[in-house]
């Protein structure tokens, strides 16, 4: 309301003016948003939060903006986020430029509808030298993840009790006592059942649903927590809520970092790599390839090492990286013994069924 | 307005011949409701009523019957629903036996008493929602603050498992939902005249029976409808179940944010949003039925809303809306007492004595209950350690800087600011010419206006987000300020409305009149005589929509996932992502801006006092 000393009309102008103009703003602003984000050298860079935060910045961000003047920005996005991406290329608001999945989440967006990601197109030395099971048209290799478990050592050597060394100890609660955190998704833990029923690795796919949940059946009422997010393994970690717990390696790793009583077990780990994708259709795909060329350096890669246990899908990177610190990284030679890659091919075909079914047993 | 809640609300005036003036063509007389109409029709019911269109037709426009059967044949759906019910029904209970202590100490305490305790209620009201979680999380952990105190003590020896499991999402909600039951039930109390328990005692009551047999039932309408607000809010909640709950607490509303969210499937989506919208018509059916919604709204104030033979609905709105403003109206007063310190002046009440010792004791327990996740986080902001943690180790400001030196912190504090600024200026500008409107005319359809402003409040939230969402993917106004000003806008008018409509509610009217029969237009009167009377209430209601969209995250986490995020959205998906102390930072920084605003109102307050 303003001031007003003559009276009514000037008001009632006021109010008229004020809704025009309202009006106008409202008709244009959208369009106003949109071509300011075309215009822009800045790309939108989708990646899973954590301790990759800090190691992608210190890699990949900053040293990009100041070699190209293209800013990066690094968003903290939700695991799997296909449906995501889905929405933004449908409806052409490019949350995201680009984004690091998994192999499998990349695999989906390319198969499903008329294909949501744009073809790299990449030519750069260091791509043509990352070996072949970290690649494909629409994918660029950067990190591989292990899904392992990870144990406090003060609740068992501590109390001198011999800690878990497999998959069947974790599932073992008579031998091996202590707060269970399991993954609140089918993923990851049908497989982690299978290996504890005496599954090899070599056989686990196709997965055998009907044993997994008769597994998962004795032990469900004994998992003190289910977890969604990898940050929440961390904490439940660190801060001793739990005692053992299935996760993803740098998950673990962020702990220990932090001074954490945490081992990882490495044996019959699953692995799957993590990599670039361009959304399809954004106006910033140009500015995205030069971004890809710059990250697939090995040097780079090794850079993130420093915050971020994952291990770098060029082999030369470990060229950079301290002894001590490959230790931790799933692609050091001494973890190549005992894993296996997870299927993503499989789950894609039966995700949506065992989803359900999954969220359905876990209530019951 | 001076606060004068205590004294029962003036009985509606005739009104002498409102002011003298031409008839007038009917666009002219309802003017003031258009605005508000046309933008609810759009940005609330268009978008609403189209998700759940999409549940019933396929793509090609035929009905279709598929999401529905899903929903229904499969196990988990009905299931989770129950979960919800029975969530929200130990919540209500537990809110309604925690609050009532609390409402009942502040509406027969002395003036001065009630002032500051009525702070430590609206203390945990001003605090971000996500932080109390946190909070809980840190309190209540295996080698928490709380299990160590009671292994130290020695009165358990291994830890107990608060969190995870029921016990955790009954605190959090219990914690999160109490000050509503509390100022519902207040402004039902505050109305119930104080001699009559005296007068009880004159004719021989003891004190236990003159409270259960005089006061009690009295109060009763506000422990209905404060029970009916809790249910209704708790059968929407995502959060806290989230993170203070085992899988066997997974509430509807995850659900949906899953089928959106993680499958994108806004038809399934819409049906089961569909399911929680029945749910909640249905609970407010069966409390008419066996509660009687509208003598209560007869008895709570005044029964201004309409009258006469309303049809369910109305009554139902009618009953909400009479409660609301009365709840409402004491957060007004709450605000206004510090609006009033802060400019200076008031008159007390003579202080009472009264010796109601384990009613007091009660009370700072639960007060401490309602306050204290608030302040359990700043310690945890100072770690040096890199996760939240109990008992936090060593002292550092290092997440202090990396908060100021984190640009999408500071952007996401900046753009909250700018949000919460321009959805209450717009939700002022809508609603307030409505409120006025409503307020002071007598029209057909009233009820039903009011009850349409209202329901936003009504409907839960995450039925208004989903919707918005996919609303706005059309429009390309996912991720922008104007979409989040326009969403929360939604959320913000009802509050609005009712605030300003509580206000003007205790405003002599006869003062507009007099300066009018001086010859004042009506922008002068308007100007110069209602808005100064009135300012504190105003300045309540723009108050009550910036902190609806500062604190709001269920439109933000749909609508700001990349760059533009919020503040509430940026601190969900540090939750979610990283738990980091840096959270407890942001908390620590949001708690203490809370808290001097606060002290500095009690400040003015205590030298405005000095003075005179």
């Amino acid at each position: 309301m303003t001031q007003d000393k003559r009276g009514h009309s000037k008001l009632d102008l006021t109010r008229r003016r004020v809704l025009k103009i309202g009006a106008a703003a409202a008709v244009l602003a959208p369009t106003y948003w949109k071509q300011a984000s075309a215009q822009e050298k800045r790309i939108l860079i989708r990646d899973p939060g954590g301790p990759y935060a800090p190691g992608f910045k210190e890699a990949f961000y900053e040293p990009f903006t100041k070699a190209t003047g293209i800013e990066a920005v690094g968003l903290q996005g939700q695991h799997e986020p296909t449906s995501l991406i889905k929405g933004m290329v449908d409806t052409k608001t490019y949350t995201w430029d680009m984004a690091l999945l998994s192999k499998a989440a990349s695999h989906q967006l390319v198969t499903e509808g008329q294909g949501y990601l744009e073809k790299l197109n990449v030519k750069t030395k260091y791509l043509d030298s990352t070996p072949a099971e970290y690649k494909t048209d629409y994918f660029a290799g950067n990190n591989v993840f292990a899904t392992i478990f990870a144990y406090r050592t003060d609740a068992f050597e501590g109390k001198g009790i011999a800690p878990p060394k497999t998959w069947a100890d974790l599932f073992d609660l008579k031998k091996f006592p202590g707060r269970r955190c399991l993954r609140k998704h089918p993923f990851d833990t049908i497989e982690q059942a299978l290996l504890a029923d005496g599954v090899p690795l070599d056989k686990l796919y196709p997965l055998d649903f009907d044993r997994a949940y008769k597994k998962l059946n004795a032990v469900k009422k004994d998992i003190a927590v289910w977890w969604t997010g990898g940050a929440q393994t961390s904490q439940l970690l660190k801060t001793g809520e739990v005692d053992i717990c299935a996760t993803w390696n740098a998950r673990a790793q962020a702990a220990i970092d932090d001074g954490a009583k945490v081992k990882i077990v490495w044996d019959q780990h699953l692995w799957t790599p993590e990599g670039w994708n361009i959304l399809k259709g954004t106006p910033k795909a140009d500015m995205c390839r030069e971004f890809i060329k710059f990250a697939v350096d090995p040097a780079r890669q090794a850079v993130y090492t420093k915050h971020l246990g994952y291990g770098p899908t060029h082999p030369d990177a470990y060229k950079t990286i301290p002894a001590e610190r490959a230790k931790v990284l799933p692609t050091a030679p001494e973890y190549q013994k005992s894993r296996t890659e997870i299927d993503y091919e499989f789950w894609a075909k039966v995700k949506d069924k065992e989803v359900e079914r999954f969220n359905a047993w876990i209530l019951g | 307005m001076t606060g004068a809640s205590g004294v029962p609300a003036e009985p509606m005036r005739p009104v002498l011949g409102e002011l003298p003036h031409r008839p007038r063509p009917a666009w002219r007389r309802t003017w003031a409701m258009v605005p508000i109409a046309l933008f609810l029709v759009a940005l609330f019911l268009y978008p609403v009523a189209q998700l759940l269109w999409l549940s019933i037709f396929d793509k090609s426009g035929g009905l279709t019957g598929d999401h529905y059967q899903r929903l229904f044949l499969s196990p988990v759906y009905l299931q989770v629903l129950r979960i919800t019910l029975e969530v929200a029904g130990w919540t209500t209970a537990l809110c309604i036996l925690g609050g009532y202590p609390i409402a009942y100490l502040l509406a027969t305490a002395s003036r001065r008493t009630r002032d500051s305790l009525i702070l430590w209620v609206l203390l945990p009201f001003w605090t971000s929602f996500l932080v109390r979680t946190f909070a809980w999380i840190v309190l209540l952990g295996r080698n928490g603050a709380l299990n160590s105190a009671l292994q130290t003590i020695g009165l358990t020896e291994e830890p107990t498992a608060f969190l995870y499991n029921m016990t955790g999402v009954m605190v959090g909600m219990v914690h999160a939902l109490m000050p509503i039951a509390v100022l519902t039930m207040l402004s039902v109390m505050e109305n119930i005249d104080r001699n009559l328990v005296p007068a009880a005692a004159t004719m021989g009551a003891r004190g236990g029976e003159a409270f259960w047999r005089i006061y009690f039932p009295l109060s009763l309408p506000g422990v209905a409808a404060a029970g009916l607000l809790v249910f209704i809010t708790a059968i929407g909640f995502f959060i806290t179940p989230a993170l203070l709950g085992a899988p066997q607490q997974t509430m509807i509303a995850q659900i949906i944010i899953q089928q959106v969210m993680e499958m994108l499937n806004y038809p399934f989506a819409g049906a089961i949003a569909m399911l929680l919208l029945v749910t909640a018509i249905a609970v407010f059916y069966l409390y008419d039925r066996a509660l009687g919604m509208s003598t209560l709204a007869g008895e709570a104030t005044t029964g201004q809303l309409g009258g006469g033979t309303r049809g369910l609905v109305g009554r139902v709105f009618a009953g909400i809306g009479t409660l609301l403003t009365a709840a409402l109206g004491r957060v007004t007063d709450g605000i206004a007492i510090l609006w009033e310190a802060l400019a200076g002046g008031r008159v007390d009440r003579p202080p009472r004595a009264s010796g109601r010792v384990p009613l007091r004791v009660a009370v700072v327990l639960l007060l401490i209950f309602l306050a204290g996740p608030s302040f359990i986080i700043v310690p945890v902001s100072f770690t040096t350690e890199g996760f939240i943690e109990w008992p936090p180790k060593g002292i550092s400001l290092k997440w202090y800087w990396a908060m100021i030196n984190d640009q999408q912190w500071t952007k996401a504090i900046f753009r909250s600011l700018i949000v919460g600024f321009f959805t209450a200026c717009l939700a002022m500008a809508l609603g307030g010419p409505a409120a006025f409107f409503l307020a002071r005319r007598r029209f057909a359809g009233k009820t039903a206006a009011l009850a349409f402003i209202l329901s936003p409040l009504i409907l839960p939230r995450i039925v208004i987000a989903v919707a918005l969402f996919y609303f706005y993917a059309r429009l390309g106004l996912v991720d922008t300020e104007l979409g989040l000003v326009l969403g929360h806008t939604v959320l913000a008018l009802p509050y609005v409305v009712i605030t300003v409509m509580a206000v003007l509610k205790n405003y002599d009217q006869r003062l507009d009149q007099a300066a009018a029969s001086l010859g004042a237009s009506p922008p002068r009167v308007l100007w110069y005589i209602t808005v100064p009377v009135i300012k504190s209430g105003l300045i309540a209601a723009f108050l009550f929509a910036f902190v609806t969209s500062f604190d709001e995250l269920t439109i933000a986490l749909f609508m700001s996932s990349g760059i533009s995020t919020t503040l509430p959205k940026q601190m969900w998906d540090d939750a979610i992502m990283k738990v980091s102390p840096l959270l407890a930072a942001v908390s620590t920084v949001l708690l203490f801006f809370v808290t001097l605003v606060i002290l500095t109102a009690e400040y003015f307050q205590r030298r405005a006092g000095a003075k005179r």
